[in-house]
C-alpha cells in the first residue's frame, strides 16, 4: 500500500515537473528552478555528509570550479553545455587532492579543515585575475540553446531558459538515483560502517580512506556539474557568490535541516529550504534576519531532533504506532 | 636586516594578540572537548561592544575591556547553560553535533550584529590609533603596542588562576580527564560553565581591544576564528604556553611569506594552508612534534651505543 503510494507521489511530482513548462508562468518556473537546485546541493551534500557522516564545509569549492569551466570555456567559444566534463575532471582531481591528506583527520578536526580549505580557495580566487577578482566574470553573450534550434516557435530567452530547467531537473533526478544507488549497495554499506564506528570498519577490512575519496569525488563532479548549470541560469559568477562562506554554509544547513543520511532528508531540506529562501527573500522585513533564522533553525535541529525534520515526523508519527501496540497489548491481557 | 628585524618584532608583538584570542579556544575545547565556532561571533560582538562605548561615552577600548570580560562572560556562562550544555554528552572526541550547534549560535550572533549596528564597515579611531613609537631603528604602532601587553597579562593571570586556584586545577583536572575528576567530587558540569565563561570572555576582550586596530562589520571574526584554531592546533589544543607558542608561528609565517614570498591579497590563504598542514602533519601540535623528535633522537643514540 504505502509503496503503491510513494510510486505514485513520485510519478505525479515528475509529470508535473517535467511538463511544468506547458502549463505553468515563469515565475513558478523559476521557482522550480530554485528548488531543484536546493534539491540537488542538499543531496550531493548527502553523499558524503550524511551517508559516510564526514562533516564538510568544502563543497563551495567544487560549485565554483564547475562554475568558473563553464564561464571561462564558453568566452573560448565552447557550447556552455560542453563545457560540464571539463568542470567535473577538475573538481574530481581537486577533491581528491585535498581529500587524500584531509582524510586523516576525524570528526570536527576534518570539518575545521574544510572550513581552512574553502577560505583558502575563495582567498586565492579573490586574488587571481582570471576569475575577475572580487568583481566577477559574466557569461558570453552567446551559449547554449540546443532547444531554439528545435522549436522553432520559442524564442531564444525561453529556449535557454527551458534548456536550462530542463538540465537540472534531469540533475536533480540523476543526484537522486544516485544517492539510492549507494544507499542499496555494497558502497554505501561501507559508507554507513565508516559512519557509525570508522576504527571497527577498518578492522573489518574495510579500506576507510578510499571509500571517502570515492564518495568526495563522487559528490565533488555532481557539484561541479550543479555549478556550470547554476552560471547558466544566472549568466555571472564571483569568488563571493560561489565561492563565498555563505554558500558553503547553505549546502550544509539543507540536509542538516532536512535529515542527514537518509534519501528523503535532504530532499525535504532542499525543498523546505529553497522555497523558505524564495519567500524570506520577498518579505523586505525578514531579509534583513535570514542569518538569524538559519542559526536558530540550526540550533534547534542540534538541541532537540538531530535527525531533521524527517526525524520529527518520524517521532509523531511513533506515538500512533506505540498506543496502538499498548492497546493490543492490554487486549491480550 | 634592519627590515627583517623590524618584521620580526612587528610580528612578535602581533602575537600577543593572536594568543590572547585564542586562549578562550584552548580552554574551552580542553574541558569540553568542543570547538566554540560561536568564538568568532563574541569577538565581533566584542568590537562592537566598544565601538558603542567609545562613541557614546568617549570610552578608549583598552579601558572597555575591563567592563567587556564581565560581560561577555555573563553570556558565555548564559549560553552554556540554556544552550550547550543540553546537548548530550560526548565523551572524549568532540562530536559534529556540538560543532553545527554552536555555528548556529554565530550565524544568530552575525545577524544580531547587522540588526543592531547595520552592515556599514566601522572603526574606531582614537588618538593614538595611527600613531606609533620608535624602540631603536624598529617601529611599532602603539595599538599593536598595547594589544601585546594585553596578551603578556592575560596569559600571566591565566597561568597565575591555573596553578595557583582551585578553580583552575579543577578546570586542568577536567580537562586531563572528566571521569577521573567527577570520581574526586568535582562538579564538572559548572566547571564547564565558569570555563565557557572565562572563554567566551576573552574572545569578547580580544575583539573588544582589536576595535582599535582593525575596521570591522558584522562579518567580522571569522579570519581570526581560523586563525585561532590555527594556532591551538599547532600549540596541541589545551595547554596555555602552547597556544602561546602557536601564537608565534602563525604570526611569524603570515609576515614572513607575505613579505618574502607571495604578495599580500594571499596572506590570509597563509593561515588557512597552515592550519591544514598542521592538522594534518602534527594533530599533536608543536608539543607532540618535539616529543617525537625527541623519541626519534634517543633512538637513534641507543642504536648507536
Amino acid at each position: 500500500m504505502t509503496r503503491y503510494f510513494n510510486t505514485v507521489v513520485v510519478a505525479l511530482s515528475l509529470v508535473v515537473l517535467f511538463g511544468g513548462p506547458a502549463f505553468l508562468g515563469r515565475g513558478v518556473l523559476n521557482d522550480i528552478w530554485n528548488v531543484a537546485f536546493a534539491v540537488v546541493l542538499a543531496s550531493i551534500w548527502n553523499i558524503l555528509g550524511g551517508l559516510a557522516g564526514q562533516v564538510s564545509f568544502g563543497y563551495s569549492a567544487f560549485l565554483g570550479i564547475g562554475a568558473y569551466a563553464t564561464v571561462l570555456l564558453s568566452h573560448q567559444g565552447w557550447n556552455a553545455y560542453a563545457t560540464i566534463p571539463v568542470g567535473v575532471v577538475l573538481a574530481a582531481l581537486f577533491s581528491v587532492l585535498i581529500g587524500l591528506p584531509t582524510f586523516r583527520l576525524r570528526g570536527p578536526y576534518f570539518t575545521i579543515a574544510t572550513i581552512g580549505i574553502s577560505e583558502a580557495v575563495r582567498v586565492f580566487a579573490q586574488g587571481m585575475t582570471f576569475t575577475g577578482g572580487s568583481s566577477g566574470k559574466r557569461m558570453p553573450g552567446s551559449y547554449g540553446a540546443f532547444l531554439y534550434k528545435l522549436l522553432p516557435g520559442v524564442s531564444r530567452g525561453l529556449a535557454v531558459f527551458l534548456e536550462n530547467y530542463y538540465a537540472m531537473l534531469l540533475l536533480a533526478v540523476l543526484v537522486i538515483v544516485v544517492v539510492w544507488v549507494i544507499q542499496n549497495t555494497r558502497f554505501g554499506l561501507a559508507l554507513s560502517a565508516i559512519k557509525q564506528d570508522i576504527d571497527a570498519a577498518e578492522a573489518l577490512g574495510i579500506n576507510a580512506t578510499a571509500y571517502k575519496v570515492w564518495a568526495h569525488a563522487l559528490s565533488a563532479a555532481l557539484m561541479a556539474v550543479a555549478g556550470s548549470l547554476y552560471v547558466v541560469a544566472f549568466q555571472y559568477v564571483a569568488p563571493n557568490s560561489v565561492f563565498a562562506f555563505s554558500m558553503s554554509l547553505q549546502i550544509v544547513l539543507m540536509p542538516v535541516i532536512g535529515g542527514v543520511g537518509t534519501l528523503i532528508g535532504p530532499i525535504i531540506g532542499g525543498v523546505v529550504f529553497g522555497y523558505l529562501q524564495i519567500k524570506l527573500l520577498s518579505i523586505p522585513a525578514l531579509q534583513s534576519s535570514n542569518l538569524f533564522i538559519y542559526g536558530l533553525l540550526l540550533v534547534l535541529v542540534m538541541l532537540f531532533e538531530p535527525g531533521g525534520i524527517l526525524g520529527l515526523v518520524k517521532r509523531a508519527l511513533r506515538p500512533l504506532s506505540r498506543g496502538r501496540a499498548r492497546e493490543e497489548v492490554r487486549n491480550v491481557a | 636586516m634592519a627590515e627583517l628585524l623590524s618584521i620580526t618584532v612587528n610580528a612578535i608583538f602581533m602575537a600577543g594578540l593572536y594568543a590572547a584570542m585564542s586562549f578562550g579556544l584552548a580552554l574551552i575545547y580542553g574541558v569540553m572537548k568542543i570547538i566554540n565556532l560561536a568564538h568568532a561571533g563574541v569577538i565581533m560582538l566584542g568590537a562592537f561592544f566598544s565601538f558603542t562605548l567609545f562613541q557614546y561615552a568617549h570610552i578608549d577600548p583598552f579601558v572597555s575591556i575591563i567592563v567587556a570580560f564581565p560581560v561577555f562572560s555573563a553570556l558565555g556562562m548564559a549560553l552554556h547553560r540554556y544552550v550547550v550544555s543540553r546537548l548530550p554528552e560526548s565523551g572524549n572526541t568532540p562530536a559534529v553535533q556540538s560543532l553545527l550547534l554552536l555555528f548556529g549560535v554565530w550565524l544568530m550572533l552575525q545577524n544580531l550584529g547587522y540588526y543592531v549596528w547595520g552592515s556599514d564597515t566601522q572603526s574606531v579611531l582614537t588618538t593614538y590609533t595611527l600613531k606609533s613609537v620608535k624602540l631603536g631603528p624598529i617601529t611599532v604602532g602603539i595599538p599593536i603596542l598595547l594589544m601585546f601587553l594585553v596578551g603578556v597579562v592575560t596569559f600571566i593571570i591565566l597561568n597565575q588562576v591555573m596553578t595557583k586556584t582551585y578553580l583552575g586545577k579543577a578546570i586542568r583536572a577536567v580537562t586531563q580527564n572528566r571521569q577521573a575528576a567527577l570520581l574526586v567530587g568535582i562538579n564538572a558540569r559548572k566547571i564547564a560553565m565558569i570555563a565557557f565563561g572565562i572563554g567566551t570572555g576573552l574572545a569578547g576582550v580580544s575583539g573588544s581591544m582589536m576595535s582599535a586596530l582593525y575596521a570591522f562589520t558584522p562579518d567580522f571574526g571569522r579570519n581570526f576564528l581560523l586563525k585561532a584554531f590555527c594556532i591551538i592546533v599547532l600549540g596541541g589544543m589545551e595547554s596555555l604556553s602552547g597556544v602561546a607558542v602557536g601564537a608565534l608561528v602563525v604570526a611569524l609565517a603570515e609576515a614572513y611569506v607575505a613579505r618574502y614570498l607571495v604578495s599580500n591579497v594571499f596572506q590570509d590563504a597563509i593561515t588557512f594552508a597552515l592550519l591544514v598542514v598542521a592538522l594534518v602533519v602534527m594533530p599533536q601540535g608543536l608539543p607532540g612534534l618535539s616529543a617525537q623528535l625527541g623519541r626519534y633522537f634517543r633512538t637513534k643514540e641507543v642504536a648507536r651505543s
